[in-house]
């Protein structure tokens, strides 16, 4: 019994993961296409190894910010401008 | 005897057709322009007289030919260390890259609402269990997944061949440099190349000839519509080249490429490392349980477990999986090159005489396994993994050895 309630409790936490991370705002695809090419947005590929090299999609202009070096690449870009993060 | 050519021939050409194989490809033909093709021509004379020297008439034949060569020498446990890290590390780490890349392609080219982890994993379970079965099943859709390869390969080749967008003047105009380490990484895209099913040997090796002949056109149709910079860069200019080919046409063509390249390959990888081990039980260098005519599961689930951890754990996502694969690829043309070695040894012995062109050939071989890892930016990365892995191969090779020894001398 305690087995199935722990079991519950992860599934539950990991199901609201998600929701957590809810407040993080999204752009539509719509909305960043007409926004393509301004200067005032950066956009980054955080995709790393196969998932970045092995796919033919990847957005014009966008700076390729593989995700494990976050701590690195952020300092580089500005806090107070939009920044769009894609990782598929 | 013409059915045993045509498995042969499709075990042969596995790699060749492999995805990764068309990103070497096109890449050292961005780097190198057209000094390519005499460079794809050096390489392909270098393995046809190593091919024509482990087939000489005395040394032993096919099957496990080339663990008797390399016992003879270096002796059992030197001998059963580099069958084992040639093919294992190889089939897990290139099973990981090519299923995630085939994943991707499907994703992108074919459904876009099919998670393209779910395509890799589908793969991976759809050729394992496919291992159940009798071999001959097994070599019979390798023969299917090759074909449709090289079909499609072939397609978009002539098409790219017979309709260029530059003329031949301007590719001669277009080499961009020419370096012995970017013409070593040639030597790995004939990986497996070797494998024969045949008892009787055959003085040349019909897969050596087809990869020479699907190469020596895809460079030409790729240099002859995307720019070197282009094809030097991409991380998938096989796509980049189908696509100005032949528009969104090519690229579902190389769609059906890439994935049955990969079926192929990792199939072709999968059958290459059971007949291996096979050898290997046979002459009780390793355990007998590995031996797929005691347990046919055993080794597939094994490899296919040890792929999908690879997968699960995000190794595919991980710069890591590139080194490793590459040197993965390198142990396997250490092996092939030793093997060579071994050979000459053995002629030498038996006719008296040494084999010159083809010892000069090995020499060469291991000259071009020493410039990929020394060439490479990732080099202690790469030697790091190397001698682990023969040092783990090694002592798990003796381990056995000395247990062996042991049961024989029990009372």
């Amino acid at each position: 019994m305690k087995k199935l309630l722990a079991l519950l409790s992860f599934i539950l936490f990991a199901t609201a993961l998600p929701a957590l991370a809810a407040d993080a705002p999204t752009m539509s695809k719509e909305e960043l296409k007409s926004r393509l090419g301004s200067p005032n947005l950066t956009i980054l590929d955080v995709r790393s190894g196969r998932d970045w090299s092995s796919s033919e999609f990847k957005i014009q202009g966008a700076i390729r910010a593989p995700g494990e070096q976050l701590a690195v690449w952020s300092k580089h870009y500005p806090k107070d401008k939009p920044m769009v993060l894609y990782c598929a | 005897m013409k059915s045993s050519l045509l498995l042969s021939l499709a075990l042969g050409v596995s790699w060749i057709l492999s995805p990764e194989s068309l990103v070497i490809a096109g890449n050292i033909s961005g780097q190198t322009g057209w000094l390519t093709f005499p460079s794809l021509i050096g390489v392909v004379i270098l393995y046809g007289i190593c091919n024509r020297l482990l087939r000489t008439e005395g040394l032993p034949p096919a099957p496990g030919r080339e663990f008797l060569i390399l016992q003879h020498g270096g002796g059992s446990i030197t001998a059963t260390t580099l069958c084992l890290t040639a093919c294992l590390p190889l089939t897990v780490l290139a099973g990981t890259a090519l299923l995630v890349t085939a994943g991707y392609t499907f994703n992108e080219v074919f459904l876009y609402w099919f998670p393209n982890f779910g395509f890799s994993f589908l793969l991976l379970a759809l050729l394992t269990i496919l291992q159940l079965f009798r071999k001959e099943y097994g070599l019979w859709l390798q023969v299917c997944f090759v074909g449709l390869a090289m079909g499609g390969l072939l397609t978009l080749s002539l098409c790219g061949v017979f309709s260029p967008d530059k003329p031949a003047s301007e590719i001669l105009r277009q080499s961009t440099g020419f370096s012995f380490s970017s013409a070593s990484l040639l030597l790995l895209l004939f990986v497996g190349h070797s494998t024969s099913l045949e008892q009787k040997a055959r003085p040349s090796s019909p897969a050596l000839t087809i990869g020479f002949i699907i190469f020596f056109l895809w460079i030409l149709a790729s240099l002859g519509h995307v720019t070197p910079e282009k094809l030097a860069t991409s991380t998938i200019p096989y796509m980049t080249t189908a696509r100005k080919i032949l528009g969104d046409p090519g690229r579902q063509l190389m769609g059906v490429v890439i994935i049955c390249g990969t079926c192929g390959a990792l199939n072709g990888l999968i059958i290459l490392t059971r007949d291996i081990v096979d050898t290997l039980s046979r002459e009780k260098t390793v355990p007998s349980f590995l031996s797929s005519k005691k347990q046919r599961w055993f080794l597939p689930f094994f490899l296919a477990a040890a792929i999908g951890t690879c997968m699960a754990t995000g190794l595919a996502g991980d710069e890591l999986l590139e080194s490793l694969l590459r040197s993965a690829l390198i142990l396997w043309l250490l092996y092939y090159s030793l093997l060579c070695l071994s050979a000459v040894y053995w002629v030498q012995k038996v006719s008296a005489s040494t084999p010159y062109p083809a010892l000069f050939c090995t020499l060469l071989l291991i000259a071009g396994s020493i410039t990929l890892v020394v060439g490479d930016p990732r080099r202690l990365q790469m030697s790091i993994f190397i001698f682990s892995v023969l040092f783990t191969g090694g002592l798990l090779s003796t381990c056995w050895y000395f247990i062996i020894r042991y049961h024989k001398h029990a009372p």
